[in-house]
């Protein structure tokens, strides 16, 4: 394998990571007051779908990624106001998101566009490409780094930005003591409720820029089953990191880097491509073992 | 087996039987005025989408209720789509009972209904009585292997079963197209199908023209079984103390990892029989990709009637019967059949509300 097929391997690997990420960044923040958050997967299709529909409708990819975010905040609002203020069992209001996603966008598309499972709607581009000055000119970094869209290097600020707010801003800092020391927080005089609000809404902005990058991030494409399971594996990156944004991070790439792998293996050999595709959902399944896996042993030694 | 915690949890409450009610209605009656009200509200939701996008409600209401009704055809078209519904609904049921997620029946719907394939176009020299059996075996078997592996994660690592099911589905789904595509590839197909299996192992009609099949049979004794299971069986007993609460359930001597364990598999092997019942009775072969959230739906009926076996019964007729008249209401009033969807989410939205989060408490220690 030359520098260049690698190059273009990790170029790759941070563009399919860039959905997985925001999506992580989002579950971990849910995660990190106590709520699994399952909705990852709707909410991220609910934003893609309003990315396309509405960037159609105004003919720009930004007016589209600021319907997503307003109109995915909303509908994760309802979960939230479901789940904080109705005490809804989180795991099933969580599967009602993903159901009402499935429903309600193909439903839609139907009503809309006449158009079943897919829409592609024409004179829609997707969102820019930055070209990063002078890294774009390094020899092999620039291939890897540089010419990403917009919302690759938003993630990456994101992240950072996460990372920042949990352990540096005071939001940030209530927010986990709620999430480890709900009793404490609240003598302390932290608004519970407010802060379960903040950690699933930051969620659904973060979960609408997620479908909207799938969406509108490079090519211009609405279908019904394009989160295939992103959610789930974003949720197993949060397992990943144990709550930290880096190690988050880092479990997205290695799950990006198997979905780039996969499209290699697909297009570069004759296997049929039906065996590639399934070697994400097993790695993310095997990591998932391997993490209980480690807690186990740790555990027994401990007890030992 | 594991050290298990020392510290006792003094804030865990007693089971929930104690539960204040207000209302002394029979629990039967209650459960069953409360199920019907969740599903007004859901057709209520799915009336104010359709006037919101310039549908009209009652028509569509009106044409799904005759085409799924209105005939004997249309009225065996529904139990025939209530079919995979009455499995996957009676798997999804006892493992909630269970404080378990297990969405893995869709997976083993796939891989049992190729199983089930498999034996039908192998073994074509079989008789009836023999093949028949055969091929309902061999997809129990495989659809309770395929829930096995996530049941083990579960009991013995505490890994998400809600997540690795959800995550292997896409395995079973992709493997069973790969099959179909590669090694059992039908030459000379449009579609990605297995050959047709063997004419002795086709299940008999049971009111044709409707495609009703001998598998509704097999359908309803499994939901009997399942009642039978859950309501005079030990195995029962344990799985409603699992899942009222787990520490409890592990101070009186209940095994918990293998009751988990078994009400995962019984699910797997539920899913199979599901997948088994569509291939020998409907299609004849395996088709790629044949199953649409049927897992889901049965999800979506156990919650409709808060896990009672004998609602899941008359839930998963009822949801057959709104799979089946949809299609038609589709053609007839314009409203795409999407709208189910609506309504099943609008189902588990108000049961999760209700449930609250007394009945699945889950501890998810870092």
């Amino acid at each position: 394998m030359n520098a260049d097929t690698l190059a273009n391997i990790l170029f790759a690997s941070l563009r399919v990571m860039t959905p997985l990420l925001l999506a992580a960044l989002a579950g971990l923040i849910s995660q990190r007051v106590n709520l699994l958050n399952i909705a990852l997967e709707g909410l991220m299709l609910f934003g893609a779908f309003f990315a396309v529909v509405f960037g159609a409708q105004f003919g720009s990819p930004w007016t589209g990624l600021l319907f997503s975010i307003l109109l995915t905040t909303l509908i994760t609002l309802i979960y939230a106001v479901a789940v904080v203020e109705l005490r809804a069992n989180l795991i099933v209001a969580g599967l009602a998101i993903n159901t009402l996603a499935v429903g309600l966008t193909s439903y839609l598309l139907v009503v809309m566009f006449n158009a079943r499972g897919a829409y592609s709607p024409a004179g829609l581009v997707s969102l820019p490409k930055l070209s990063i000055p002078l890294l774009a000119d390094a020899p092999v970094l620039g291939k890897i780094l540089s010419g990403h869209g917009v919302l690759v290097y938003l993630s990456w600020i994101l992240a950072g930005l996460t990372s920042l707010f949990l352990y540096r801003m005071p939001a940030g800092i209530h927010l986990r003591a709620v999430g480890e020391r709900p009793e404490a927080a609240e003598t302390a005089g932290i608004n519970l409720k407010a802060v379960q609000y903040l950690a699933l809404l930051l969620g659904g902005v973060l979960c609408a820029l997620a479908g909207a990058q799938l969406a509108i991030g490079d090519l211009t494409i609405f279908n019904n089953n394009m989160i295939n399971g992103r959610g789930f594996i974003a949720l197993a990156a949060v397992f990943f990191g144990a709550g930290k944004p880096g190690l988050t991070a880092v479990g997205c790439f290695v799950f990006g880097l198997f979905e780039i792998l996969q499209f290699r293996l697909q297009t570069s050999t004759s296997i049929p491509p039906q065996l590639p595709q399934m070697l994400p959902y097993l790695i993310v399944v095997l990591t998932l073992t391997g993490i209980s896996l480690q807690k186990a042993l740790r555990k027994k030694r401990i007890s030992v | 087996m594991q050290a298990e915690p020392s510290q006792l949890e003094p804030s865990s409450p007693i089971p929930s039987a104690v539960e204040p009610k207000t209302l002394s209605l029979p629990p039967l009656v209650s459960s069953i005025l409360r199920s019907l009200f969740t599903l007004l509200i859901a057709l209520w939701m799915g009336a104010l989408v359709m006037w919101v996008s310039g549908k009209d409600p009652l028509q569509a209401y009106q044409a799904l209720l005759t085409t799924s009704l209105g005939s004997r055809t249309a009225v065996a078209n529904s139990l025939l789509a209530a079919t995979p519904i009455l499995f996957t609904a009676m798997a999804a049921a006892v493992a909630f009972r269970a404080g378990i997620f297990n969405v893995g029946a869709e997976g083993s719907l796939y891989l049992g209904g190729f199983a089930a394939a498999w034996v039908g176009f192998t073994f074509t020299d079989l008789p009836a009585w023999l093949i028949i059996p055969l091929s309902f075996l061999a997809a129990g078997l495989v659809g309770g292997l395929w829930c096995y592996f996530p049941a083990v994660l579960r009991s013995r690592l505490q890994v998400d079963e809600l997540v690795t099911t959800i995550l292997l589905n896409y395995v079973a789904i992709l493997f069973t197209e790969y099959l179909v595509n590669g090694p059992f590839l039908v030459p000379g197909v449009a579609n990605a199908m297995s050959p047709q299996i063997a004419p002795a192992a086709r299940l008999p009609r049971l009111l044709p023209p409707s495609q009703l099949n001998a598998s509704f049979l097999l359908a309803l004794a499994a939901a009997l079984a399942m009642i039978y299971l859950m309501t005079r069986s030990k195995l029962g007993y344990e799985i409603r103390m699992v899942g009222d609460n787990p520490q409890f359930a592990r101070w009186s001597g209940i095994q918990v990892a293998g009751v988990i364990e078994k009400v995962m598999v019984i699910g797997g092997i539920l899913g199979g029989l599901a997948g088994a019942g569509q291939v020998m009775g409907v299609h004849y072969r395996f088709i790629a990709g044949f199953s649409s959230g049927l897992a889901f739906t049965g999800m979506t009926v156990a919650l409709l009637v808060r896990n009672s076996p004998v609602g899941a019964l008359l839930a998963a007729l009822l949801f057959g019967m709104l799979r089946s008249g949809s299609a038609t209401m589709e053609i007839m009033t314009d409203v795409p059949r999407d709208l189910i969807r609506v309504l099943e989410a609008t189902i588990i939205f108000f049961a999760a509300i209700e449930f609250g989060s007394l009945v699945w408490r889950r501890r998810r220690e870092r």
